[in-house]
This record gives structure tokens, sequence and C-alpha cells, in this order.
């Protein structure tokens, strides 16, 4: 037999893993790229946009090595996998955040195309010059959250991908030779960077409006799955609770779900079991599973009625100027007023039935400084 | 507790010299059934299943040719009953054996039924409740039948009877509903809370230097197998399951739950020390060893009264004596080639409800509605098709007569104690663990003894294979199945059904059999179903949860068509959304905010940057 220095798993979950991340990044990078790099735009903007992307994977990677590092110290201290017995209620919440971003994002991101040229202003007022205290606390988190989007969602997409990778390459390496290791991370990792660039130099390239509608499906197939897969986690730790153990142990077959739950479940492409090689990345991009259970499939559903609706929804405000049994707003209301909201894209349901805000005056020139 | 037996011995000469002199005596018991309290271990205080009011339940004894009267009544209040005469043939009165909904109905509570049998044989059985997994509640005890023709009745100055069991703090009934559950998925059995000897955590055995004692050693417990040796002495085997055996050494024996074993015990010539013996449950049964289980039980030897009782010394290896080497004192030969074989693969698995089952090839057993008896006696010449039975009983028809084989190969990675009904069986193979299935082509594994080996409970090694062989020379029917009481709940279990034609011909059910059914609402006419006009109708027969689905049922592709459908219609609602243009009502909106902007930053340059300071970046 050949030494084993390649742990297939351990390749499959890092590609994935990667993969997942360079998804939400390249996206980031390209779009930023399109709306802001070029001649006659805001090179200062995009460049500081660009930096709070690599800043908050930066920030994500060496988060996740150190939550990770301890987790793992805290594994060979304590001798208990501390992770591992609440790991799906860990797993889902991160879901549920990156469902959320992603959606919020994919919006965004999709309104651009529209924008054009405006975006590229729009952006950088929304993005960089609201006063974080210029109205209540909830807002002034909003509006955080907002302008650092670009930081955040990288940040807690490399988070969740790292803490999962390194949390499965330690169960991994307690079983299987450490020399098995470091070359499938190695090629995870750069098999992952190199889709992610694809990804990138593709977005940049083509038509912006096309690359941005096949990548806002792309990121809504992910956040679909990631929605579905939410829902799938908490009911699976529910599970896992009730056997005592976790479940994915027994493998793939009976015993790894809870029958009552299940609308389908085939014995084999359990995305959670050693990596899940193909269906790994199958569920990654498409939320598969081997075993659904009524809350994942509903779930998956309703997200993509919400998405519709919601769709449907942006598009009569934009052609009515208010949603569908509402007030039309009146037209001498302060020009101003709902211009940050608009401008990153938000929710335009709640939009407009907020109070107006005074928006402290712009920055265009400390932006540009 | 510390029970002296020292008296019991000279009872038992006492009792044995009666039955001598009276030639196929009666020997009657009363039974009232009911639950009572004890505390056998010293750790817990329980509800226990006793007799007459007392735990543990007392030994039965009788002689060789004896008629036996058992009395039962049941006062348990909440539970039906039965008792089964573990390694009795019950030549004639196969509705004695005692297996529910098998030979017999359920007792209900406050009903009376007779077990009524004469013992042909002799040596070491038990007796136990064969109803519903009742019996490690505490309804079991051994049962010694005497036998002036002992072949080492000369050496014999005294005999005992040890018993040795596992032990559970909860009741079986709740144990079986967390057992049998979707959240035990891989079918964990129950661990014990402790092992007993004697029904005792501290057993002693008065003895006295330069005897030879008999000892009948039962395994009456649910689950676990024992090892079993005695510090100083060596044992000398010369019975099995009621099987007489050349004598043969051992240091150390395994005896299964169900399995007996009796063996001469030689006391030393001084009284200098005393000397401890260890029950050791095998705990390599067990899924999990709880941080509070105590798996070795100590008993004693006691030459002296006045000398401690020294703690049991640690054992280097468990190596038990191999049953399968022994010879039958009666050198019976190996039958002839068999007439007709029965192959048994141990499946342990899931059904369509998400718990676990245990199955004989693809069937987990689960009981009839009539009786299994009664459907042979009353489907004439039906009976001897095995489809009366229903599927699920699992029926074996044997025609009188027959050499029968049954081959076991266990596919589960567990040890498992088969046990038949009715018979002693030679055993032709017993592979160690690992050996795979048996190929009866192989002439390697077709070498059997010429002179088997037989008992009635022979363990099965862990994915390993065993076959036995026996003459279907006792009209009835006769389960087949695991003693683990654990995996007859699931469903391990086979029904043989030997010469049902004979049955009709010469068996009178008593009229108490019939009241119990009565009482009980059961039926006792008809198939497996209760039919009695068309007895190949086996429509509401009882049934085990349909097998788990493969792969997508209708329910998973419409769950995925839907999916599908919505992730389609999502994207195509993206990319209308996406691809239209911007809008009557926005593009007022963003020319009257652009024309706003510009008009405003044209008058913060004027203004100037004085409330720069205001807004905090970054």
């Amino acid at each position: 037999m050949t030494v084993n220095v390649f742990a297939v798993p351990v390749f499959f979950v890092v590609f994935r893993e990667t993969l997942e991340a360079a998804v939400i990044v390249s996206v980031l990078l390209a779009f930023l790229k399109q709306t802001l790099d070029g001649p006659n735009r805001d090179q200062s903007t995009y460049k500081k946009l660009v930096l709070q992307v690599w800043y908050g994977s930066a920030l994500g990677l060496l988060l996740c090595l150190i939550v990770g590092g301890g987790l793992i110290g805290a594994f060979y201290g304590i001798g208990k996998d501390k992770w591992g017995a609440t790991e799906y209620y860990w797993e889902g919440s991160f879901s549920l955040v990156a469902t959320l971003i992603i959606s919020i994002l994919g919006a965004a991101l999709l309104r651009v195309a529209k924008l054009q040229d405006k975006w590229r202003v729009k952006l950088a007022k929304a993005l960089e010059e609201k006063s974080v205290t210029s109205a209540g606390r909830k807002g002034a988190f909003k509006r955080w959250c907002e302008k650092y989007a670009m930081f955040l969602l990288p940040f807690i997409t490399v988070l969740r991908e790292g803490i999962e990778a390194i949390i499965f390459i330690a169960g991994v390496t307690f079983s299987a030779p450490a020399a098995a290791v470091p070359l499938p991370v190695i090629c995870g990792l750069l098999a992952g960077f190199a889709v992610g660039f694809i990804l990138y130099k593709g977005g940049s390239s083509s038509k912006l409006q096309i690359f941005l509608v096949v990548s806002t499906c792309l990121l809504y197939l992910v956040a679909a799955g990631l929605f579905s897969k939410a829902i799938w986690y908490f009911q699976q730790q529910d599970w896992n609770n009730i056997v005592g153990g976790d479940a994915a142990e027994v493998g793939a077959g009976a015993g790894s779900y809870d029958i009552d739950r299940s609308v389908w479940h085939v014995n084999y492409g359990n995305p959670e079991l050693n990596g899940g090689g193909g269906w790994g990345i199958f569920n990654a991009i498409f939320g598969w599973t081997n075993s659904a259970t009524y809350g994942s499939v509903i779930s998956y559903n309703v997200y993509w009625i919400a998405v519709i609706i919601g769709f449907i929804l942006m598009r009569y405000n934009e052609q009515k100027g208010h949603l569908p049994l509402m007030k039309a707003k009146k037209q001498d209301a302060p020009v101003m007023s709902d211009s940050s909201a608009d401008g990153s894209g938000i929710l335009e349901a709640k939009k407009n039935t907020k109070p107006t805000t005074t928006v402290t005056p712009a920055l265009g020139r400390e932006i540009s400084e | 507790m510390a029970i002296s037996l020292s008296h019991f011995p000279i009872l038992s000469v006492l009792l044995l010299a009666l039955y001598s002199l009276a030639e196929a005596g009666t020997v009657t018991y009363d039974f009232n059934i009911g639950w009572v309290r004890a505390n056998p271990d010293g750790l817990f205080e329980r509800t226990v299943i006793g007799i007459n009011g007392a735990w543990p339940p007392p030994t039965m004894e009788a002689t060789k040719g004896d008629r036996v009267i058992v009395n039962v009544e049941n006062s348990l209040g909440n539970q039906t009953t039965t008792l089964h005469f573990h390694g009795l043939f019950q030549n004639g009165t196969t509705y004695m054996d005692g297996p529910g909904q098998v030979t017999q109905c359920d007792i209900l509570s406050g009903q009376k039924m007779i077990y009524n049998f004469t013992v042909e044989q002799s040596g070491t059985y038990w007796y136990h409740s064969h109803d519903k997994g009742q019996y490690p509640d505490g309804i079991r005890a051994p049962f010694i039948i005497h036998d002036p023709e002992f072949p080492y009745k000369d050496q014999v100055d005294q005999e005992f009877t040890i018993s040795v069991s596992d032990w559970y703090h909860d009741e079986m009934v709740s144990l079986i509903s967390k057992f049998i559950y979707k959240g035990n998925p891989t079918g964990a059995e129950p661990v014990p809370n402790s092992g007993l000897i004697n029904d005792t955590a501290s057993f002693t055995l008065d003895v006295q230097p330069g005897k030879t004692y008999l000892v009948h050693m039962v395994n009456i417990g649910a689950f676990a197998g024992q090892y079993i040796w005695f510090e100083g002495h060596n044992m000398s085997i010369v019975e099995v399951d009621g099987v007489f055996t050349e004598e043969a050494e051992a240091e150390m024996i395994y005896i299964s739950a169900a399995q007996r074993c009796s063996f001469l015990l030689t006391t030393k010539n001084e009284t200098t020390a005393n000397y401890a013996f260890v029950a050791s449950m095998d705990t390599s049964l067990f899924d999990v060893l709880p941080d509070d289980l105590q798996w070795n039980s100590t008993g004693h030897l006691v030459y002296n009264k006045e000398l401690a009782l020294p703690t049991a010394a640690e054992v280097a290896e468990l190596n038990e004596f191999d049953d399968f080497t022994l010879v039958p004192y009666d050198k019976q030969p190996l039958f002839r080639d068999a007439d007709q074989t029965v192959q048994l693969d141990v499946i342990m698995d899931n059904l369509g409800d998400g718990k676990p089952y245990a199955f004989f090839n693809n069937i987990s057993y689960v009981s009839p509605k009539v009786p299994t008896l009664f459907t042979a006696m009353t489907t004439g010449e039906n009976a001897s098709n095995p489809e009366v039975y229903g599927e699920y009983s699992h029926p074996f028809v044997l025609d009188r007569g027959q050499v029968v084989d049954i081959i076991l190969n266990n596919l589960d990675s567990g040890k498992h104690p088969f046990h038949l009904h009715g018979h002693h069986f030679q055993t032709l193979v017993r592979t160690e663990e690992e050996a795979g299935v048996f190929d009866g082509t192989n002439s390697s594994q077709t070498n059997y003894p010429a002179i088997p080996m037989r008992r009635d409970t022979l363990v099965l090694n862990p994915n390993g294979n065993l076959v036995i062989r026996f003459r279907a020379d006792n009209p009835g029917i006769w389960l087949f199945h695991c003693h683990i009481e654990w995996h007859m709940d699931q469903g391990l279990i086979a029904t043989i059904v030997e010469a049902p034609l004979d049955l009709q011909k010469s068996l009178v059910i008593p009229d108490d059999h019939k009241a119990v059914c009565a009482a009980a609402g059961i039926p006792i006419a008809g198939n497996a179903a209760g039919n009695t006009v068309d007895v190949f109708n086996l429509k509401g027969q009882n049934h085990p949860p349909a097998p788990l689905p493969a792969g997508f049922t209708p329910r998973g592709i419409v769950a995925m068509a839907f999916s599908v459908l919505a992730a389609v219609l999502g994207m195509a609602a993206i990319v209308w959304y996406g691809l239209a243009d911007m809008g009557a009502a926005t593009k007022v909106k963003e020319e009257q905010r652009i024309a706003a902007f510009s008009a405003e930053q044209n008058s913060r340059e004027r203004q100037g940057s004085s409330d720069v300071s205001e807004t905090k970046v970054g």
C-alpha cells in the first residue's frame, strides 16, 4: 500500500469551504471593480472598499484560526469535542446569518445594474457618509452594518467556512495520519481560489448586467440552500440530542435521521460525511441534502417564494413609487429623505414606512481625500 | 445479605432419598405471581416480580420421572404472564411450554392456569416468564431435576445450586420503551446496573475440606454472559443444559444467558484460607461501560468462618473453556444427514418507524393473533402448510422423524446465545468470530464431529456461524430464538412447527388454557390472522412496521420537484427584475435626487467644511 498523503475528504471539505468563501469574496470584488474601478470613477472609494473586503476576509480567517485552535486545544484539554456536541446549532446560526446577508446584498447588487453610474455615488454615500449617531440605536446599528457590509460579509463567510473546515480537519486528523492532511488542504485551497479567481475575472469582463444577474442567481441559490440547511441543522441537532451523539457517526443509513421528520432519505450523497465528495459541493451550491426534512424542504420553497414576492414588490415600487396597498408617497416629500436607504438597496418594503431622517451633509470630499 | 446454604444440601439429600423411594412422585407448586419490593444488589430498592409475596422466587426441584404441577395465579394487576420451564422437552405436552401467543395465551391478571407435565430429563434447568420480555423483572429461578442414575453420583458428597444474573434497576416495560425507540437507532441494549450471584451481592458458600461438591450453575440473566472462575480450584464439568458429559477440567467457564453448567468442585484438605470466586459479566456485549458498573460479582467458598474473605484477584485474560469440545456421556453419535435444512441469517436493522429490530433473514418476529399451537390444532390438513401460521411468526414445518439442520450465520457483530425449545441439538459447527457465513460445499467446514456436543442453548460468535442438528421426535410448537431478552423483544425468533398433524391426533388442550384465552379475548381457532374460513387469507394479521424506503419515495420526488420549480421560478424572478429597466417612479425619483444632490453639494461648498467634524467615519 502506498503511503497515505492525500486524505480525499480533507480535500473536498477544504475545496468546498474555500469555494463558498471565494464565491462571496469574488462576487464582491468583481462588483466593486465593475462599479467603481476605471477612469473617471472613484478610485479611492474603490480601494477603500476592496480593502474592506480583504480586511473582512483576513480578520475572518484570523478569528477562525484562533477559535478553531482554541476548540482543538479544548478538545485535547478536556478530552471531549465540545464543539461537536452543539456543532449544528452553531452551523445553523451561521447559516441563517449568511442567508440574511446574502439575500440583502443580492438585492442590492441587482439594483446596481439599473442604477448604473449613479450607484458609484450612492455606494459611496451609503457606505461612507452616514453618521453613526444620526438616529436611534437600532438605526445606528443598521447603518453601521450597511456601511461595513463589504467588511462584514466576507468576515462572517470566511469565519464560518473556516471554522467548519478546521473542525473537520481536526476531526479527521484524530483518526488519520497527520501526513495525509497538508497536501489536500493546499490543493483544496488552490482549487477554491482558482474557481473564485475565474469567477472574479469572468465577472469583471462580462457585461455588468448579465454578470450581476447570473451572480445574483448563484448567490440566491447558495442563500436558499443555506436557509434550508440552517433549519436542517437545527433539526439535526435535535436529533443528535435524542440519539445522544453525532447521528452522522452511524453513517448515511437508518438512524442518521429522524424518520418522523423525513421527506426523503437516500443512503448516498451525505454531504456531512467525510467531506461529502462531490455531494458536498452540490450541497454548498444548491443546498443538496441526502436527508431532507419537512423543515428543510418547506424552508427552501418558502425562501424562494419570499424572494419572488420580494422582487415583485421591488419592481412594483419602482414602477409606482409605492408598495401595493400603501399610499403613494407625496411628491413634495424631502427628496433626500430616503436616499440613504435606497442607496444601499436594503429591503424596500420597510423603507417607505420609516420616518424620514435628515442625512448629515455628504462628505464627498472626505472620501476623495 | 449473606446466605448460608449449609443446610440446603442436607435437605437435598433427604429429598433425594425420598424421591428415590417414591417412584414417579408428584411435585406440586402453588405460585401466586405478584409485585414485591427487593434490593438484591444493595444499591437500589425496586419493585420486582416475586412468587407468593417473596423474592427471589423458589428454586424448583423434582426427580426424573416425576409429575410436576404448578398452579399459577397472576396477581400482577398490570401485566400478563406465563411460565416457561427452560430446557424441558414437554414431550406430549407442548401446550405446557409457556411462550405467550405460541403455545398458550398470556395469562391476564386475576387468571389462573395449571402447568402439569412429567419430567423425563434430569440435570440443571430453570424457569422463567416467557411473556413480553418480562423475566428480568425478577421472575426467574433454577429448576433442578435429580437423577438417581446420575453417572457421577458416587463422587458427590453434596450439591449446590448457584445462579448468576445481570440486574437492572428499572422495570422492563420502561427499559424496552427506551430500547426499541427511534432515538436508539443502533439498538444499543440497556446495560445492567449490577451482577448478582444467587440474587445477592455478597454470596458465601460454606464448604468442608476434602469433599466433592456438585455445583449446578445457571445463568438466569437477561443479557450478559458470565465468565466464572474459582480461585485455587478447578471445575470438572459433568453436565451442560441437562446433557451429562465426560468429565472435563476447566479453570474458567463461560455461561451465556440461559445456559447451565454443572461441575464437580473438590475442596482443599485444609481450612487455612477462604477463597473467592467470580462471576464476571461479558462486557463485550455492552455498548457503553458506565463508570459505576461493577461487572465482577464475587462470592466466597468459606472453609473457616473465623478467617477473612479475600478480595478477588484481577485476572490477566479471560480464557474460557470451549464447550464445543465436550463429549456427551451417552456418546450419542452424529445423526444422519439432514432431511431438511433451515438457514437463518441474523441481522440487526431498522424498520420504517426508525426503531431497531432484529431479523432472521428478512423477518422480524411478531406474535400472531392466534397462538401458533391453536392454529396448528384448528387448520386441519392445512396445518402442514407454513402459510397458515403467518409470515411474521417465521414458521418452519417439520415432519415427524426428520433430521433437521439449522445453519445460523451471524451478520451482526455481537454474540448471540441461541435456544431451541423442546430439544437438545447436536453442535456440528461453531466458528470463531469473524469467520463469515457457513459454506456447506466447503469440505473443510463440514468436517463434523463423530460424537457432537449437545445442549439447548449455544453461543453464536460475532460475524461467525454455527450449525446444529436435531431429530424431529417431539411433536409441538417450539421457538428458536436468541436468549438475550432484548433481542427477543426485537423479534429474533423463529417458530418450529413439528408434526402438526400428529398434534391434531394426539393433543387435547386443557380447558383452563382455553379459559385463559377466553378471558383475554384471544381467538383460539384459525390461521395467524384468526381467519377460520379461508386459512390462506391472512388479511388483518399482526405485522411489523414496513421497511425503510431504500431511495426516493413519491413524497420525496414531489418535494424535490417543487424545490427545483421554486428555485427556477425564483431565478426567473431575479432575471426578470435584473434585466428590467429602471421603472418609471424610480427614474423620476433618481432624477430629482441627483439634482438635489448636486444642489446640496454646491451649497455645501459655499458653506465650507464647518460641519465635517460631526461625522464619524471608519
